[in-house]
């Protein structure tokens, strides 16, 4: 009777621990990190007790691998950042103007940095910039102290990295090796869904085109939770080849399954055909299959379970299709109906072996040591040149205005000015909407001079002693902490955090003087809206040239599949293209048909890609026979087809169109007429796959659904 | 022990050096444990791993300061 008057209220706990609970966890978090920092540093006497406090509010993270990552690269940062600027010191300590030259060159170049490595090795980056940029400029008055400015302050930030990484990881620690379990766990649910309703073709294009969206951004995801792990917890680090391996091969299967997909669409497309019937049998038995682990959590028990029953399917599948062929070859199709099919259960053979490799890694992951650790295919990340060259172009623009400006007017102010700019330009180079997130940063610092003005001129001065002093910033840190926890928001917490405690955190030394004080956040307020300014207008990444750049690149990559050394292609293929997407893809933020235009080139790239990497692959593994020799008139005409398909995507129209589906259709006639010695049988003939591949090809180019339908539209408007 | 060390001119405290003795001395430990899948028998490694890093520490700045 007890337990059940208990019940609820038990339920709503726990409900409010797992959603609310953690953020107010992470506040306290913050604010034990801060203060034990903040009494360490005065207790030391380090000159300023804020930058180590700043240093644990930019490295405090709910997740205990992401601070571990923050701060070790942070700390790799300010020590770049510290060596460059003594050196430009030394170098130009007697001329200003050549010192802030060569400064807004080298933030130009770390910005550049930062957007070029989106990740934790972007955090090196903006520190390094702007590192250089807090020790220069008060130095620059009094050039003899900057060495100990230098040293003071990696002290200061080394304090801030020990004590915020201890406090994350030894109090209620939320890890990021569990958070990213959950994730593998859940995704494979959720994709077996997925496949399953595509088997049986009962999910809309919207739906198939948000599911693909959501596990291009999980790759990505992954991938980044992967990074950090390493970092965190011995247990994952053991692992880190098979949770490569997996996040490879999960893309594999993505991309096998559209292009089946692809496939059955065109086939179901055209109504009840004999085809459809005659491949039905084999889709609906792995769509069961899939319904035993659909919208569930994948453990590696669950996987070794996934592995029986799909080394049980993959054996039964040849004599499945031996018995479908025979039932349509009785009803006489023709001969494109005969390569419907093959190519329909060629796919399906190949995701099955695929999806047993996924599965196979996956039950492994219960293991501490296992074979399939041995992968050398990582996720390699792609940046467009062009987004990193105007993160950097931008940074040097506006620090070569502000300095411009400063050594004209020689206002007092200057240098906090060009030096919050500096940390704005750097810390918003690694966003998707610089404009958005510097405006944010003013705003924060704007609501952290109102209370830090308040604080320090109305409640300073009148208590005493540590305690007191950290209930009196303990608002406005929770504020900041809780508005930095919310990602829409994160800009407003940053800065307010940020630029409430340069200005307004007493040093062991209080020094008063409102004048100063007023000019200062006036000069950060006015130094983050001209970065504003300069982000929405300044190359801005997220506007139509950055895209189209962006959908070229990602064209390109069919060139990169059919031209790159063959070695580890398929990996470094398959990630890339995600990446370029889902850049694309966040840079067009709120343009949904400029997201759904590059999120059907990645379909075709994908499909035409991975297809060209099996057709080469089978090329390398031929056997040695005449009939297989390099001059054979098949292989020829796939050399050419490559040709044609290069051109086609580097400039895609009508014409280009036409000539490569002219030499697709040349290679299939050469791939028919040919012969082989090792009879003509579904797994070992070498010809019949290929020819597979080829048709594949073929169908994705004249897919209806696919960009290249309006180039073929246009093509019949001007023949009429 | 002295209690300062002259690193190019620049006076550090002892401690300092040891710190990161200590530092390269738990992440060798840390490795050890891991390799061997020692911490499956600990209720929370990472707290483990900073009490191990604190007692490494505090071993050595007492041949210092005592």
């Amino acid at each position: 009777m007890k337990s059940i008057t208990q019940l609820p209220w038990r339920r709503e706990f726990n409900s409010w621990a797992r959603s609310d609970g953690v953020t107010w966890i992470y506040l306290f978090k913050v604010l034990i990190a801060a203060f034990l920092t903040y009494w360490l540093a005065l207790r030391l006497e380090l000159p300023q007790p804020r930058t180590a406090m700043i240093t644990v509010f930019i490295v405090m993270q709910p997740q205990s691998g992401h601070v571990f990552a923050k701060s070790f690269y942070r700390l790799l940062g300010t020590l770049a950042g510290s060596t460059v600027m003594v050196v430009l010191m030394a170098l130009f300590a007697q001329n200003s103007e050549l010192f802030l030259g060569s400064l807004a060159l080298w933030v130009g170049f770390c910005s550049a940095g930062a957007a070029r490595y989106r990740n934790f090795r972007a955090y090196g980056f903006v520190l390094a910039g702007y590192t250089a940029a807090m020790v220069g400029l008060p130095a620059l008055a009094h050039p003899e102290g900057s060495f100990m400015a230098a040293v003071w302050r990696v002290l200061e930030i080394s304090l801030g990295i020990v004590c915020s990484t201890a406090v994350t990881a030894a109090i209620l620690p939320q890890s990021s090796g569990a958070a990213m379990r959950n994730a593998l766990y859940l995704r494979f649910g959720v994709f077996s869904r997925f496949v399953a309703d595509g088997l049986r073709g009962s999910n809309s294009r919207e739906a198939f085109e948000t599911g693909n969206v959501r596990f291009v951004a999980e790759a990505i995801g992954l991938e980044g939770l992967r990074s950090v792990t390493v970092f965190e917890d011995p247990h994952m680090r053991r692992r880190n080849g098979r949770l490569n391996r997996l996040n490879s091969e999960f893309m594999a299967i993505t991309t096998r399954f559209n292009a089946l997909h692809q496939l059955l669409e065109r086939l179901r497309g055209d109504g009840v055909s004999r085809v459809v019937i005659a491949t039905e049998p084999g889709l609906i038995a792995l769509a069961q299959l899939l319904d035993g682990f659909a919208n569930r959590f994948l453990t590696p028990g669950d996987a070794a379970q996934l592995v029986r029953e799909l080394e049980d399917f993959k054996a039964s599948l040849p004599e499945r299709v031996r018995a479908e062929r025979a039932a349509l070859e009785e009803l006489q199709p023709s001969e494109a109906e005969l390569l419907d099919f093959h190519t329909a259960y060629e796919l399906l053979y190949r995701l099955v072996s695929d999806m047993h490799d996924y599965a196979q890694t996956h039950a492994s992951l219960a293991d501490h040591n296992h074979i399939r650790e041995k992968w050398q295919e990582e996720f390699l990340p792609k940046t467009s040149w062009m987004t990193a060259a105007a993160a950097g172009i931008r940074a040097t623009f506006i620090l070569s205005i502000m300095s411009f400006y400063w050594v004209a007017t020689a206002w007092p102010s200057g240098a906090t000015m060009i030096l919050v700019s500096a940390a704005t330009v750097a810390l918003s180079a690694t966003t998707n909407n610089p404009k958005r997130m510097s405006f944010q940063m003013a705003c924060g610092t704007l609501l952290g001079a109102l209370l830090g003005f308040t604080e320090t001129f109305f409640i300073f001065p009148f208590i005493d002693g540590f305690p007191l002093l950290c209930l009196c910033l303990t608002p406005v840190f929770m504020l900041g902490a809780f508005l930095g926890s919310r990602p829409q928001w994160a800009g407003y917490g940053l800065g307010l955090l940020i630029f409430f405690s340069i200005g307004s955190v007493p040093d062991n030394l209080t020094i008063y003087n409102p004048y100063t004080y007023i000019n200062d956040y006036i000069a950060m307020v006015l130094g983050m809206l001209i970065c504003a300014a300069a982000g929405a207008i300044i190359l801005p990444p997220n506007s139509r040239w950055m895209w189209r750049r962006l959908e070229g690149d990602l064209r390109r990559q069919v060139v990169f599949a059919i031209s790159a050394p063959l070695n580890r292609l398929g990996s470094s293929f398959e990630s890339q293209t995600r990446d370029l997407m889902h850049q694309a893809y966040g840079l067009a933020a709120g343009k949904p048909l400029v997201q759904r235009e590059l999120l059907r080139w990645m379909f075709v790239v994908l499909e035409i890609g991975h297809a060209i990497i099996e057709l080469r692959r089978e090329q390398e593994m031929l056997p040695v026979h005449p009939a297989y020799a390099p001059w054979q008139s098949w292989r020829v005409a796939i050399r050419v087809m490559g040709r044609a398909l290069i051109r086609l995507f580097i400039q895609p129209d009508h014409s280009n169109l036409q000539r490569a589906l002219a030499a697709v259709d040349h290679a299939i006639n050469r791939v028919q007429n040919s012969d082989e010695p090792f009879g003509p049988h579904f797994d070992t003939s070498v010809l019949r796959r290929v020819k597979s591949y080829l048709h594949f090809i073929r169908s994705s180019l004249l897919d209806p659904q696919s960009p290249f339908a309006s180039y073929a539209r246009q093509g019949s408007i001007h023949a009429s | 022990m002295p209690r300062e060390i002259a690193f190019h001119g620049l006076y550090m405290p002892s401690v300092t050096v040891l710190f990161l003795i200590a530092v390269v001395l738990a992440w060798a430990l840390d490795r050890l444990f891991s390799g061997l899948d020692l911490y499956r028998f600990f209720w929370h490694p990472a707290l483990l791993r900073l009490s191990l890093f604190a007692c490494i520490f505090g071993a050595m700045a007492l041949t210092v300061y005592r």
